[in-house]
């Protein structure tokens, strides 16, 4: 096992990227690494002719990823959006892996990100010592991307103020970078594109401009339809996460799972499963990336702490901060949650007690 | 000889192009369409001009019309352009499935069946389950084989889509072939016999020396057709078929309906999409992109050329991605929400109604041999300027306009009818001569005309035959009253006249004073409105009368005996019926209403509020004035009568108004004295009674009603004022120009010298 924390797709899936580039038959756009109905393969899972299994990275409909594939064929950006935790960057890391074998081009958006960070900056130091040259300039990620026909990513845009947005734009209709200090310009290479994610609950913060708007295809990435396909998700990522972390615990019995993504959704949706209560909505999200984030945090407390196996208490801290986000009003909500539709439960009890103790 | 059997799609465009281009080069001599063939005689209008697809034929039971079926046609349905390649070529063209009326029997057997099975459930349910869904689909077996998530699809890109059309027949029969040998038979009664009865109809063709055969039938029938079962069987199968009449007629369809199940099984999702590969065969999406964009700049929404050319260029890719040869639906949908709705599937709602499926509504000449009352129906809407839409469509009608007036007595009509074209809308403003409709048509209409065409020929028999029957049900006479209230606006003088004696005869028996009471408001409205609509009046205030006349007679016995609760209602009544008498203006019957107020209120065991409320009546009409209101007032409040039934009176006499208080010094006094004569205890029970009574006033009465209790009851300033300070020769000065502006002339000098 390396010593990386955590390794990037390409290098966590190589073999089923080596694999599909092996049994790969179909036409192959230039300087991708696989055929785009390979990448839908990679992303959704299934068997390859030789009886490879490939694991599904995304769990959900299929036809949103026939359309963001499709989309990075054609010269148009594609820009993922939905609530926070719909595994947006997860599918587009994975996306940039499967297309160009590399999703280390990336560009996390902020409001303090610059001009510089999104197209190119000077290494001052040359730049007085040798005047303006091609050595002084400092390519971003964009820029590389460009050179090589490679797929550069591009976090949170709606985070990033809306001059620096509109950057893009010359960037994804001329498909050029002109640097006019040196009087040069780089032109993109083909197999360049930009996959940018954003943010629902961001909405209006920095509105895209209706020309930038134009230059992307936009794909909404909706939470699971059903329990299963939730528990589906969280029991997989789970699954893996203890694999990179060598945890000691015992995997996780899928009863335990199922009960958070059933609080989850029940507190999502304000209403419980069978839709006889109403239940108020706390401020978060509950996505099901935090479902994930609570049974393996669940899972350390268990390995270290417990008797390695996962119970109801390791739980309990986990689920409470991830849904009381604000002090006095989510904790409200939780309690009243507890009392109402936790407590009845009767084989809840253990979680009901866990939870009130703490 | 040759017979060719062409499998089809129902309202598959593909296998609409195919048929054409098939019946082109074959140039059969008669061609077969999977149909019913008491129809035969409608064929001949397919070459007509005025029927205009999206059309069905209607086949229904004239006995009982609501046992009917539907067989619709629209331009790219292959039944339509193989019968319109026939009458077009002239040459024969028959209907061969089994008749509809037989086909309607054999299903009543089978549900009757069902029924009488269904008690022994139990195991066997189970089995049943399974077994159902092996039959779901049977197309199902081919798609999953070729990969395909859905049926439908699979069906519309192998068959449907493609361009290029060799041996495609022979392949639907050879792959239905496939599947009815290895799936489990589902050996229904009814298809069985369809098939042989088709059968039996090709060989009748044989024999009739026809050299070439066409023979257009659903795709899964295409094998039972070209074995060669014996004419034995099929008879045996057919035996004693018994004879249904049924009656078949042409009728406009809506794309709408389409999509609807019907008599060819089920509908399909998406006519107006099928309409457009049928007209565009070779588009590539770019049209429909068009399409798309022009309905979205309807809608106020910025759509450029390059999101069309985007969009197009995505739904191109997906389909390679798919490796689908032709860009579909789903890809031409995701493209669009994709580049122009930028992933809110809202908009694409839009698409669905207005592109998807579409608005397109039929249209049938008049010439064709139609059922009475649907002639006469479609005669009205031509005279009155109301098409039949499948999209909604609002009319305000000022009642005032003939025109507006005859399309809002037409529109009654149909409701009396049941059928519901025009619904009544609320309207804006004020006026009895403004009416808000709106109006959306069903092709299922058609059936309920066809069932309705039994009470009469025309709009007007038909609805006066439908309200008799509907007051021969009615038993109280409220219903009579509210049928008589929506018959009077259809304006059926047979229906009115039938309805009021009814309502007369139910009257005269009815024993129950506060029913009575209940009808007459509504009656009033009926005789006032009558005068905007131009409507005899005269009819309905006899009847007024005769039931006001009962209610007078046996009101005063009403009234006594009876608790708070039923007080308060009848309170109510008396309320609404002086409102309407009022609102009549018609001196007899004032008359006869304020003889028995009196009668009610001067009668001591009289309710106390309705006594109370019968007084006021009485004053507020001027019957009951000066010191014989006094009188009246100071007996309900002596002091011998109990305070409760006391202030029960008073909240009955102040009912809605207090003015009165305010403005008479003396019953200000009496009351005054009541009140101030109560023990503490006592006026303790009072209190709640009165502030009911008060508390109904409005804020400005009250206010003044508390100053004049502050006041001490005093005869107010207002009186102080007279007298003060008046100069009789200054007021005189002012009289010349009063006069004046009163239009008088008087003579000033005579003024003068008086």
């Amino acid at each position: 096992m390396s010593q990386i924390l955590r390794q990037h797709a390409e290098q966590l899936f190589a073999h089923e990227l080596e694999e599909l580039k092996k049994q790969d038959g179909d036409k192959r756009p230039a300087n991708w690494v696989l055929s785009p109905q390979s990448v839908v393969t990679y992303l959704v899972g299934g068997k390859l002719k030789n009886g490879f299994e490939v694991s599904p990275k995304y769990i959900g409909n299929r036809r949103l990823m026939e359309i963001a594939v499709a989309t990075l064929t054609t010269d148009r950006a594609l820009l993922l959006y939905g609530l926070p935790g719909t595994a947006k960057s997860w599918v587009s890391e994975h996306l940039a892996a499967a297309v160009s074998g590399d999703s280390t081009m990336i560009i996390q958006g902020t409001a303090g990100t610059s001009e510089e960070s999104v197209r190119y900056g000077w290494n001052y130091a040359r730049l007085i010592a040798q005047g303006p040259s091609p050595d002084a300039l400092v390519e971003t990620p964009v820029m590389r991307g460009m050179k090589d026909g490679k797929i550069v990513r591009l976090e949170e845009l709606t985070r990033i103020g809306a001059d620096v947005q509109d950057t893009l734009i010359t960037i994804l209709s001329e498909k050029t970078l002109p640097v006019p200090e040196l009087n040069i310009e780089v032109q993109a290479v083909k197999g360049f594109n930009i996959i940018a994610t954003a943010n629902n609950r961001d909405k209006g913060v920095n509105e895209l401009s209706s020309a930038l708007k134009r230059r992307f295809n936009t794909v909404i990435l909706p939470l699971p339809d059903s329990v299963d396909e939730e528990i589906d998700i969280v029991r997989r990522r789970v699954e893996s996460f203890e694999k990179v972390m060598e945890l000691p615990a015992e995997p996780p019995a899928l009863q335990e799972i199922r009960r958070i993504v059933t609080i989850f959704r029940e507190l999502r949706a304000g209403v419980t499963l069978d839709g006889k209560t109403k239940i108020k909505v706390p401020s978060g999200t509950l996505s099901t990336a935090e479902a994930i984030s609570v049974v393996n945090s669940g899972l350390s407390m268990a390995a270290y702490f417990g008797d390695g196996q996962l119970k109801a208490a390791d739980l309990a801290a986990g689920i409470i901060g991830s849904v009381i986000k604000d002090p006095v009003q989510d904790k409200l909500v939780w309690q009243e949650y507890l009392e109402t539709v936790v407590k009845p439960r009767t084989d809840w009890a253990d979680i009901y007690r866990a939870c009130r103790d703490l | 000889m040759a017979v060719h059997i062409l499998g089809i799609r129902h309202h598959g465009p593909g296998s609409a192009r195919n048929v054409k281009a098939f019946l082109e080069t074959v140039k059969p001599d008669i061609v077969l369409v999977e149909g019913p063939p008491e129809a035969d005689a409608m064929l001949q209008w397919v070459s007509n001009k005025g029927l205009k697809p999206p059309v069905a034929l209607l086949c229904y039971q004239p006995d009982d019309p609501q046992r009917s079926v539907f067989y619709p046609f629209a331009d790219f349905s292959p039944e339509w352009q193989a019968i319109l390649y026939a009458r077009r070529q002239n040459i024969h063209v028959r209907f061969m499935d089994l008749p509809a009326g037989n086909q309607m029997l054999v299903e009543k057997e089978h549900r009757v069946v069902k029924q009488q099975e269904e008690p022994d459930t139990g195991h066997i349910n189970n089995e049943g389950q399974s077994l159902e869904q092996l039959y779901k689909s049977p197309i199902s077996y081919l798609s999953d084989a070729a990969g395909f998530a859905d049926d439908e699809k699979w069906w519309e890109h192998t068959f449907e889509y493609r361009n290029n059309n060799d041996e495609v027949f022979d392949a639907v029969a050879e792959a239905m072939q496939a599947l009815r040998e290895s799936l489990p038979q589902k050996d229904k009664k009814l298809e069985l016999m369809r098939e042989a009865y088709m059968r039996r109809t090709i060989r009748q063709a044989e024999k009739e020396m026809f050299h070439t055969i066409a023979v257009i039938c659903g795709a899964w029938h295409a094998p039972a057709l070209q074995s060669k079962s014996s004419q034995k069987d099929d008879n045996e199968l057919l035996k004693g078929l018994p004879k249904v009449k049924t009656e078949c007629t042409w009728i406009p369809w809506t794309f709408n309906r389409l999509s609807f199940y019907s008599g060819y099984g089920a509908g399909i999702n998406s006519p107006g999409w099928y309409n457009h590969i049928w007209h565009h065969p070779n588009d590539d999406g770019t049209l429909w992109m068009a399409n798309v964009a022009q309905l979205f700049r309807k809608q106020q929404m910025d759509t450029s050329v390059a999101h069309i050319i985007e969009a197009v260029r995505l739904a191109g890719a997906l389909a390679s991605l798919r490796g689908l040869p032709k860009v579909g639906l789903e890809e031409l949908n995701e493209a669009t929400l994709s580049v122009l709705c930028n992933g809110e599937s809202i908009l694409l709602k839009l698409v669905q109604d207005e592109l998807i499926v579409g608005h397109q509504i039929g249209e049938v000449p008049v010439e064709i041999p139609k059922p009475p009352l649907q002639l006469d129906i479609e005669k009205q809407q031509k005279k009155l300027r109301l098409p039949a839409t499948a999209d909604y469509k609002d009319y305000t009608l000022d009642l005032r306009k003939d025109t507006d007036l005859d399309r809002s007595i037409f529109l009654h009509r149909l409701q009396l009818l049941g059928i519901n074209w025009g619904r009544q809308q609320y309207t804006t403003g004020k006026g009895t001569f403004k009416e808000q409709w709106r109006l959306q048509w069903d092709p299922g209409y058609s059936v309920e005309i066809i069932e309705r065409g039994n009470l009469g020929n025309t709009v007007v028999e038909a609805a006066t035959a439908s309200v008799l029957n509907q007051s021969k049900e009615a038993k109280e006479l409220k219903a009579i009253g509210d049928l008589l209230e929506k018959t009077i606006p259809a304006e059926l003088p047979g229906a009115i006249e039938a309805l009021i004696n009814e309502l007369n005869n139910l009257a005269a028996a009815s024993a129950d004073v506060i029913e009575l009471m209940e009808v007459v408001p509504g009656l009033i409205t009926v005789a006032r409105y009558g005068n905007v609509r131009k409507t005899d009046a005269e009819l309905v205030l006899t009847i007024i009368n005769s039931i006001i006349t009962r209610v007078c007679i046996s009101l005063p016995n009403a009234c006594i005996a009876i608790d708070e609760d039923a007080s308060q209602k009848l309170l109510e009544l008396f309320f609404k019926l002086n409102d309407g008498i009022n609102l009549l203006q018609d001196g007899e019957i004032t008359d006869i209403w304020q003889q028995t107020l009196i009668i009610i209120a001067a009668n001591k065991s009289t309710s106390p509020v309705v006594g109370g409320y019968s007084t006021r009546l009485l004053h507020d009409a001027r019957q009951l004035e000066g010191d014989q209101l006094m009188q009246y007032f100071s007996f309900a409040m002596s002091s011998a009568t109990a305070p409760v039934i006391a202030a029960a009176w008073l909240e009955g006499f102040l009912k809605g108004s207090g003015t009165l208080l305010l403005l008479d010094q003396d019953l200000w006094q009496v009351i005054d004295n009541w009140v101030a004569g109560l023990a503490d205890d006592i006026f303790m029970q009072v209190l709640p009674l009165l502030r009911r009574t008060f508390a109904n006033f409005t804020n400005p009465e009250r206010r003044k009603l508390g100053e004049k209790a502050r006041w001490g009851g005093g005869s107010g300033h207002q009186h102080t004022n007279i007298g003060a300070n008046f100069d009789p020769e200054r007021a005189k000065q002012s009289l010349p120009v009063i006069m004046q502006l009163l239009g008088l002339t008087i003579n000033t000098t005579e003024t003068n010298g008086n």
